[in-house]
């Protein structure tokens, strides 16, 4: 038996190398569609940035998975999802004899809702036309990846659906397919089915096969069953279809765009020039094109839009520039770890606008000061001269006088006479955690109430007019109060350019989410970054979100630190009070679940080398964050102003060991 | 006349102009820069080059092409030569640079970044119009030969942050930069330095293009034709092409298992 969770990682790493583009890998549980979209019978399918997979499969070995995963990859790779009604109208005589535009044609109907609704039974039509593309990407696969012979081979032999002898055209077209016994009266969609596994058939040729044999395969339904096909689904493969032209659309709408630019760049000196002398003073025929044209980019935009959130209300939203990983879970109440429990996705931050991060920059000016004198403690000092090496850019003329002496003597001397200077390396690596739950964005301190005027109480009393009177509320002018996640940012800031300055590799990252299958982690900065304006406006645009699901964000801190290879691994988390989530632990109200989760995570941490450091501003933190954290290792932040000065004292304490 | 000039022409296939520009550039006496990823052909296209500059030379040096591959305890002594120990006299000995310099050869720097600072700031009189090398423990200024050129190269994809080129080094070059070639022409490559026949040499090179879709991923470089053409001698001399592609290329590109575990799982639906 094969367990997804087993190699989901390296079938991960394996899709993204085979399609050349990062797809999600999840369990069909995974999959959710607001339209009742459906999965294949085994759980196999994909949208457009995941491929979903039955969670376990009754096989030997994992060429199973991958044949699945090359089945959904061959599908692109085919074509399958380029097929569009007017190039097929062109290719298939036959199907020009079959189509009656629907009433409710609109320039956004599927193309797959077109074909298929040319024929009686709709359904029965997909089917047919899906179970043919089938055979055309198998034949597809099977002459690019060689390989995959075997695990094909083994896939139909023991694990694909079989139903047992019947009379059904559909099921012995697909025992044909797997290569089982099929009753000979449908050699003629055997034929098809060879013909389209041959090299150079494109899917207008899977369409013409359906025009050609659908009338056949109907005609057994009308005799049997045709309930079977009566009623009319949502297709997947019609909306991934969609999802396509919806980019062949965006293509569409940048040829236009760049075709207003060219005219706008023109305008005003060769064309104009050149119509004044041939249009003669009437209308100029190039201001009528640019008309229609900025018309039909408006139309397309709309129609792009429009496409846009039909496609993500169908499939769910588009994730493409995030990737995902899955971690375990501790679950105290049983003991035990929940197998690849939660979902992380990471995704970049879209860093804000020049302007906005003034105030970022002025805050690193104010800490500089401060925070070099710190630092300056832990900073390796330069070059240093090691002596008696074997190899170096100068003598050592103390060696070199023993040398001496021992030749002299006779005896065979000692060959590191030579010096050099070495630089001293920091080899540390921190990765900083931020809280971005939707507390952080509660004000430092509520303000007290300013103690009112004397002018201002009597208009208060004055309640002979009563249309004078005002309330109190309304004479405080409410100034913008500074919020945690203000404080935050400014210590990621000052931090990163302290960090900067000393060399240290470090990664900032903000961390919510909501639930255990959409657990977020926004990247300000990976290790490897380099420190620019870029990672100013990305912190700046860190921002308040969901809950605090802290286990699996640690988790995933985890593994950033351990690939970072440096041997010095530092992990700090910035947050505002106890990790909560509406999911975490089997009562909402108890946050035991999410501490003892944390903590669990914190132990992996520390087992890994891994010095932790926990920063709260929460003041009653004490009694779940010294179960929280191992060795007292959390602080407790009572003036949140502090925190910059406190967090660059951490980091020198924590690395200057 | 040394080996390389001497023997058959080293096999390179261009892949745009880079040879046409470099003969411009040696005639211009102009440094070259070439970037690139490790195992691309930027060694064997030098060398290539040199073979082709230097064939037809009346007065060619002993030693036509001086390759440095530098590491990070390569300092500026290393490349100019420093004094040794011979009996009982101290004696000066020229590093490889030097005698390139004297005797007109061409000096390659493989991975020029690797090498500690002082090495990168060393060069920087031989590439502008002065070209001379000083040698400051023998307080000598070494003009450089008629026929000398300066090639380094260097990896902007793996090297840290901290190991990148300095502007005022980089500025000092034609740079010629490099990169895998496509499926088809590393076909061609691989099929004719590991002379297996083409449908082998193409797996093996979509084998490349599809591993190198993970080069972010803790092996940054992907996996190079040299490994490529490594894993077609294997199966040359009749290794099971399976095991020839585990052997020079799955455990080749990372420690990481995961890693060689999806690489496994690619060599393993490519090849039949």
């Amino acid at each position: 038996m094969q367990q997804l969770a087993d190699i989901e990682e390296s079938l991960t790493l394996f899709t993204e190398g085979i399609a050349g583009r990062y797809l999600h890998i999840k369990a069909s549980e995974e999959f959710v569609s607001h339209l009742g979209l459906k999965l294949d019978l085994l759980g196999a399918g994909q949208t457009q940035d995941t491929i979903y997979l039955p969670n376990e499969l009754d096989a030997p070995s994992s060429g199973a998975y991958r044949f699945l995963v090359m089945e959904q990859i061959g599908q692109r790779e085919c074509g399958t999802f380029r097929f569009r009604f007017d190039q097929a109208l062109d290719k298939v005589e036959v199907l020009k004899n079959l189509y009656s535009p629907p009433k409710d044609l609109t320039p956004r109907t599927g193309d797959y809702y077109l074909l298929f609704n040319c024929f009686s039974h709709p359904s029965l039509a997909s089917e047919l036309f899906f179970l043919l593309e089938k055979a055309r990407v198998i034949g597809h696969l099977l002459r690019h990846y060689p390989g995959l012979k075997r695990h094909i081979d083994h896939f139909f032999d023991h694990i694909a659906v079989v139903t047992g002898p019947s009379e059904d055209p559909l099921e012995n077209a697909k025992s044909y397919l797997q290569g089982h016994a099929h009753d000979s009266q449908w050699n003629l969609i055997y034929e098809a089915i060879d013909d389209l596994k041959q090299a150079k058939k494109s899917v207008y040729d899977s369409a013409y096969y359906l025009c050609e044999l659908y009338e056949l395969v109907a005609a057994f339904y009308v005799v049997n069953d045709t309930q079977l096909f009566d009623d009319q689904e949502e297709q997947l493969g019609d909306w991934l279809n969609r999802e396509q032209r919806l980019e062949e659309w965006e293509e569409d709408m940048e040829k236009v765009e760049s075709a207003l630019f060219s005219f706008d760049q023109f305008e005003g000196d060769e064309i104009e020039a050149e119509l004044s002398e041939n249009a003669g003073g009437s209308v100029r025929e190039e201001d009528l094109d640019i008309k229609s044209l900025e018309e039909g980019r408006d139309q397309l935009k709309r129609r792009i839009d429009m496409e846009r959130s039909s496609v993500q209300h169908a499939m769910g939203p588009d994730q493409s520039v995030s990737r995902s990983f899955r971690y375990d879970e501790w679950d105290y109440l049983n003991r035990t770890y929940l197998r690849h429990w939660c979902r992380v996705f990471e995704e970049p931050l879209v860093p804000k606008d020049e302007e906005e991060i003034d105030d970022l920059n002025q805050v690193i000016r104010d800490y500089r000061p401060l925070v070099q004198k710190q630092l300056e403690q832990i900073r390796p000092t330069g070059l240093q001269r090691v002596k008696r090496v074997q190899d170096g850019d100068e003598l050592d003329l103390n060696a070199i006088i023993e040398a001496r002496q021992d030749l002299r003597a006779g005896q065979s001397p000692d060959e590191r006479f030579y010096s050099r200077k070495e630089r001293m390396h920091r080899d540390v690596c921190a990765v900083f955690l931020v809280d971005l739950s939707a507390s952080t964005d509660d004000p430092i301190e509520k303000s007290e109430p300013k103690p009112l005027t004397k002018e201002e109480q009597e208009r208060i009393d004055n309640l002979r007019d009563p249309w004078d009177a005002i309330t109190a509320d309304e004479l405080i002018t409410e100034e913008p109060k500074r919020k945690i996640i203000d404080v935050q940012r400014e210590a990621m800031v000052v931090m990163a350019s302290a960090l900067d300055a000393l060399g240290d590799n470090y990664g900032i990252y903000g961390f919510s989410g909501y639930g255990k299958d959409c657990v977020e982690l926004f990247v300000a900065k990976e290790p490897d970054d380099k420190f620019t304006n870029t990672t100013l406006r990305s912190i700046a645009s860190m921002s308040p979100k969901r809950s605090t699901r802290m286990g699996p964000a640690i988790r995933h801190g985890i593994t950033k630190l351990t690939q970072s290879g440096q041997a010095m691994k530092i992990l700090i988390i910035l947050s505002d009070g106890f990790p909560q989530d509406c999911d975490y632990g089997p009562e909402r109200g108890n946050h035991d679940y999410g501490v003892e989760d944390t903590a669990k995570a914190l132990e992996e941490a520390e087992r890994k080398g891994i010095e932790s450091f926990c920063i709260t501003v929460d003041r009653s933190g004490h009694d779940y964050l010294k179960r929280m954290c191992p060795n007292g290792r959390y602080m407790i932040i009572e003036e949140m102003n502090d925190l910059p000065d406190q967090l660059t004292k951490l980091y020198t304490q924590l690395t200057n060991r | 006349m040394d080996s390389l000039t001497q023997g058959e022409q080293p096999y390179y296939l261009p892949l745009k102009d880079e040879i046409n520009v470099f003969e411009s550039a040696y005639e211009a006496k102009l440094p070259v820069l070439l970037k690139g990823p490790t195992g691309c052909g930027k060694t064997r296209f030098v060398e290539h080059m040199t073979w082709k500059l230097y064939q037809n030379k009346t007065e060619a040096p002993d030693v036509s092409l001086v390759t440095v591959s530098c590491h990070e305890d390569l300092t500026a002594t290393d490349m100019v030569g420093r004094y040794l120990l011979k009996g009982d006299e101290t004696v000066w000995n020229d590093g490889p640079l030097t005698r390139a310099v004297r005797t007109g050869a061409i000096c390659y720097l493989d991975e020029i970044v690797e090498a500690r600072k002082d090495t990168t700031v060393l060069i920087h009189s031989l590439t502008d119009h002065r070209r001379i090398l000083p040698i400051d423990k023998t307080g000598e200024l070494v003009p450089a030969h008629e026929e000398f050129l300066l090639v380094i190269s260097y990896n902007p994809g793996y090297q840290s942050v901290l190991k990148d080129l300095k502007p005022s080094t980089r500025q000092r070059f034609v740079s010629l930069e490099f990169d895998y070639p496509s499926v088809e022409l590393e076909t061609t490559i691989i099929a004719h330095e590991a002379q297996i026949e083409e449908s082998s040499a193409e797996r093996l090179a979509v084998i490349g293009e599809r591993v190198r879709n993970l080069k972010q991923h803790g092996f940054e470089e992907g996996v190079s034709t040299r490994l490529l053409i490594y894993a077609g001698q294997l199966m040359a001399r009749g290794i099971e092409p399976r095991r020839a592609a585990e052997a020079a290329i799955i455990s080749a590109v990372s420690d990481d298992s995961t890693i060689q575990q999806a690489v496994a799982d690619i060599v393993d639906v490519i090849l039949p």
